[in-house]
Formats: C-alpha cells, sequence, structure tokens
C-alpha cells in the first residue's frame, strides 16, 4: 500500500494555530457586533451589499430548478384552464375598460378643476415592472425579494403594488434584486383612508393569522366602520401615492373592557402569490418641503415663562 | 493507530470535495421552497459533519462565513446564523474525538444536542429581535437534521471509501 493512502495523519505538533475556543469567542462577537449594527445603527448594509453580489450567481442558479418546475407545470396545464383563464382576464378588460376609457378625460377635467380653485398638482409616481423572484425564506419576517435593483434605479421606501393594491414597500435594495417587505410583516404600517368615511388611520402589519392580514389599531370604539370598506392609501405620508386600495375590513370586535375596537382587514393584494408587480418611485421628492417649525427659541422662551 | 473496532480505513478526503459538498449544501439551502420553518438546515448538517470528520480543514471560521451567507440570503437578521453555525462548529470540534467512536445511529443521538442548540440560538435572537414566532414547527428541524446525520455520513464518506488500488474486479 503507498504512503498516503490513509486519512489518519498526525495532528500539527507545533503549528497549532487559535484554540477552537478563541476563535468561537472571535466569530461569536463579531456575530453579535454585526446584529446590534443590523438592528440598531443600520450600518451594516454595504455587508450585505457585497455578500449579496458574491451570492448573486449561487443564488441564480438555486432559482433554476424551481422556475424549471413552476414552467414545466404552466406548460402541462390544460388548455381548458387557459381558456378559462383568457375569458375571465378578457371580461376583467371589458369591465375596466368603460372607466378607463373615462379616466383621460376625467384627468383634464380634474387639472382643470384643480387650476380653478388654486390648488396644488396631484403628484403622479412613474413606476417600473419587476417580477417577485422568491419568498424570503426567513420565517420570522413576511418579505420576498424582486428582481430589480440598484442599477434599475429601484430606490429604498418604494411602494410596490401588484394588479389589485399594495403589496408592501422597498426596504433593502441591493446592486442587482431589492427586498419588499410585505404589508403583513409586523413591523410594516401604512397610513390609509377608509374610502365610505373618509377617516384616516393607519393600519398595522398582522402575521399571527394564518396568511397575514392587517390590523386597524387605535380606532375608537363607537368610530363608524364596517366589515366590507375598503381602504385605500391617504397619500398624507409621502410614501404612496393617494387612491391605491390597500385592505378589505373583514372583522369589527367591539369589545366593552378597551376604548378601542378590535379590527382586522385583510389586504387586497396577493400578498402569498403575487409575481407581477409594478415598484412606483417614493413621492416625498416631488411635495413640497413640510414649513418650517415656529422660532425654536421663541417658543422655548415662552415655555420658560410659563 | 487506535479506532473503533469494525471501522473501516478510509482514503483522504479531497478538499475540492469538502469545499464543493459545503458549496453544494449551500445552494441546497438557497432553493427557493417558500417559507417553511421546518426545512432541515443542509448546510448545518454539511457543517457539522465537516467539523467531526476533517476539523483541520473546516473550522469555525468557515462556518462563520457560511453563516453569513445564508443570512444575507435569508434576508434575515445580520450574524443570527453565522452566531449558530459558529457555536454548531465548535461544539462539533469539542466532541470529535468521541463522537467517531461510536456507531452512526448513536452518533444521531449525540449531534441532536448540537442542532438544538444552533436552532435554539437562532429562534432566541429572533424573538429578542422583535420577529415573528414562526410555529410549532420550528422545533421539528433538529429532529430532522439528527434523523439525516446516519444518510449523510454515507453519502459524505463514499468518496473515502473507494478502494486504494482499483482493478477490473473493483473498478471504483
Amino acid at each position: 500500500m503507498p504512503l498516503g493512502t490513509l486519512d489518519r495523519t498526525p495532528p500539527p505538533f507545533f503549528r497549532q494555530g487559535a484554540s477552537a475556543l478563541s476563535k468561537l469567542m472571535v466569530c461569536g462577537a463579531l456575530a453579535l457586533f454585526l446584529m446590534v449594527a443590523d438592528l440598531r445603527f443600520r450600518v451594516a448594509q454595504p455587508v450585505r451589499a457585497i455578500v449579496a453580489t458574491v451570492l448573486y450567481p449561487a443564488q441564480w442558479l438555486a432559482l433554476r430548478p424551481v422556475l424549471l418546475v413552476r414552467y414545466g407545470a404552466e406548460y402541462f396545464e390544460s388548455l381548458k384552464s387557459a381558456q378559462a383563464g383568457e375569458d375571465a382576464a378578457r371580461r376583467k378588460l371589458t369591465q375596466q375598460s368603460q372607466r378607463a376609457n373615462q379616466v383621460e378625460q376625467l384627468a383634464v377635467e380634474n387639472e382643470r378643476l384643480r387650476k380653478l380653485l388654486e390648488l396644488r398638482q396631484r403628484v403622479t409616481a412613474p413606476g417600473q415592472a419587476a417580477e417577485v423572484l422568491y419568498d424570503t425564506a426567513d420565517p420570522y419576517t413576511r418579505r420576498v425579494v424582486i428582481d430589480k435593483g440598484m442599477a434599475q434605479g429601484i430606490e429604498a421606501g418604494s411602494p410596490v403594488l401588484d394588479e389589485s393594491g399594495v403589496l408592501g414597500q422597498v426596504t433593502r435594495v441591493y446592486p442587482l434584486v431589492s427586498e419588499v417587505t410585505l404589508l403583513t410583516d409586523r413591523e410594516q404600517a401604512i397610513p390609509v383612508l377608509n374610502a365610505r368615511t373618509g377617516a384616516r388611520s393607519v393600519a398595522y402589519g398582522d402575521p399571527s393569522s394564518r396568511g397575514g392580514s392587517l390590523e386597524l389599531r387605535f380606532m375608537a370604539g363607537n368610530s363608524d366602520v364596517k366589515p366590507g370598506d375598503i381602504l385605500t392609501t391617504s397619500g398624507v405620508d409621502g410614501v404612496y401615492p393617494p387612491g391605491l386600495p390597500v385592505a378589505r375590513i373583514e372583522k369589527v370586535e367591539r369589545r366593552a373592557d378597551s376604548g378601542f375596537a378590535r379590527i382586522t382587514c385583510s389586504p387586497q393584494a396577493l400578498v402569498d402569490g403575487a409575481r407581477h408587480v409594478m415598484v412606483l418611485s417614493p413621492i416625498a421628492a416631488r411635495i413640497p418641503p413640510r414649513p418650517a417649525p415656529e422660532d425654536a427659541a421663541a417658543s422655548a422662551k415662552k415655555g420658560a415663562r410659563k | 493507530m487506535i479506532m473503533r473496532p469494525g471501522q473501516q480505513l478510509l482514503l483522504p478526503a479531497n478538499p475540492v470535495f469538502i469545499w464543493g459538498s459545503l458549496l453544494l449544501a449551500l445552494l441546497v439551502n438557497m432553493l427557493p421552497l417558500g417559507r417553511t420553518a421546518w426545512l432541515p438546515d443542509f448546510l448545518a448538517l454539511a457543517l457539522v459533519f465537516w467539523s467531526v470528520h476533517q476539523p483541520l480543514r473546516v473550522g469555525i471560521g468557515a462556518a462563520f462565513i457560511f453563516g453569513l451567507a445564508m443570512d444575507v440570503h435569508q434576508a434575515a437578521l445580520l450574524g443570527q446564523h453565522a452566531l449558530a453555525y459558529t457555536a454548531l462548529s465548535y461544539f462539533a470540534i469539542t466532541i470529535h474525538r468521541r463522537l467517531l467512536w461510536f456507531s452512526v445511529p448513536s452518533q444521531a443521538v449525540q449531534v441532536l444536542p448540537l442542532f438544538v442548540a444552533a436552532h435554539a440560538i437562532e429562534l432566541a435572537v429572533r424573538m429578542l429581535a422583535g420577529g415573528i414566532f414562526p410555529g410549532w414547527t420550528v422545533f421539528l428541524t433538529p429532529l430532522i437534521e439528527a434523523v439525516l446525520w446516519p444518510v449523510v455520513s454515507v453519502v459524505l464518506l463514499v468518496p473515502q471509501r473507494r478502494a486504494p488500488d482499483p482493478d477490473e474486479n473493483r473498478p471504483l
């Protein structure tokens, strides 16, 4: 048997390197530092962008089998269901065509009326289409990854829509892809307007229920909210353009032990199955700046006198 | 050379195969299969396996780097997988001299606490950082990984179990 055939090599006698415990300490401290940097100071984004760019080919490769299965399944989908889908799409198009044709006229009319009343013009947000690549595997958050990134001019904070409503908001931008936090994520909030009553409020993500929903917090127990009301974006936040459908109210629980009602809404967008989305640019750049607060020194003096 | 009775003499491990298997495990982990909490972490399995069998080649530093890659891919908290894999690799290196004296099924029982610890670290970190509780299926993951240990020990040792002198009767 030639030399070097067996796996058993004696351990190095002098060149032992750092001990496992010291390596654990160093790597653990580094990991903790990264966690705090990521969570509290938001300074870990360059590290993320570098690793994401290095990983991009691997992610592209890992996506292939899944896409193959998805497109393969679609290819073998029966002709009948494809025709049914086309029929439904045509019907929807016919229903929408009337309203769509009137939009031009209404927009012109609106512009004239606004000029007449000397109101500020509505802001329109330019958008670009993107495709959802995959849901992130992290079970602790609700996010998806889309196939447009810094190279295509996506900005962090941009609202993302699908064909039926607001889907979420871009929270991290990498060179070639970006991450969208869905409305149902626990840390996501969106200012909404009840289209029936005109009452403004804020909807928070509530992922605890199955499939995810939104919760309208801090609405008084006797407020005018009914199941079936449509919530749209209110446009007061400088992120979402006004009037986009967000959610439909599902359940209103008025409880005796609390001053607030517990209101559950289901998102209008397909948060679990959206594939083609629109990324709008945030409207904050095109709305006028906030008026400066009153003279801070004067108000401080007033406060001191009291 | 002192070995467990009945243990086979192995060929030296090929570094290309070691790193290739780790990269393959990373790719398998990256398959976009949706948000399922119970999916076993193949990269953790491969890291523990190589930390036990080749502690001089695959160690804590490699585990940390692979953990960072998983964090960025999953859009998780940066450092969460890195910390879990670092601890995993450290414990694997701690028990590597003892573990190989046992038969493969009892090895699986002994690596179970390692996987439990790794997933407990991840869960604790994310709960502290204000994540959503992913459901009780998350506790199945370490069990599934321990059950997969015998499979991994067969698959990853295949190249080292080939004949040292292949002839026409034993081509491989």
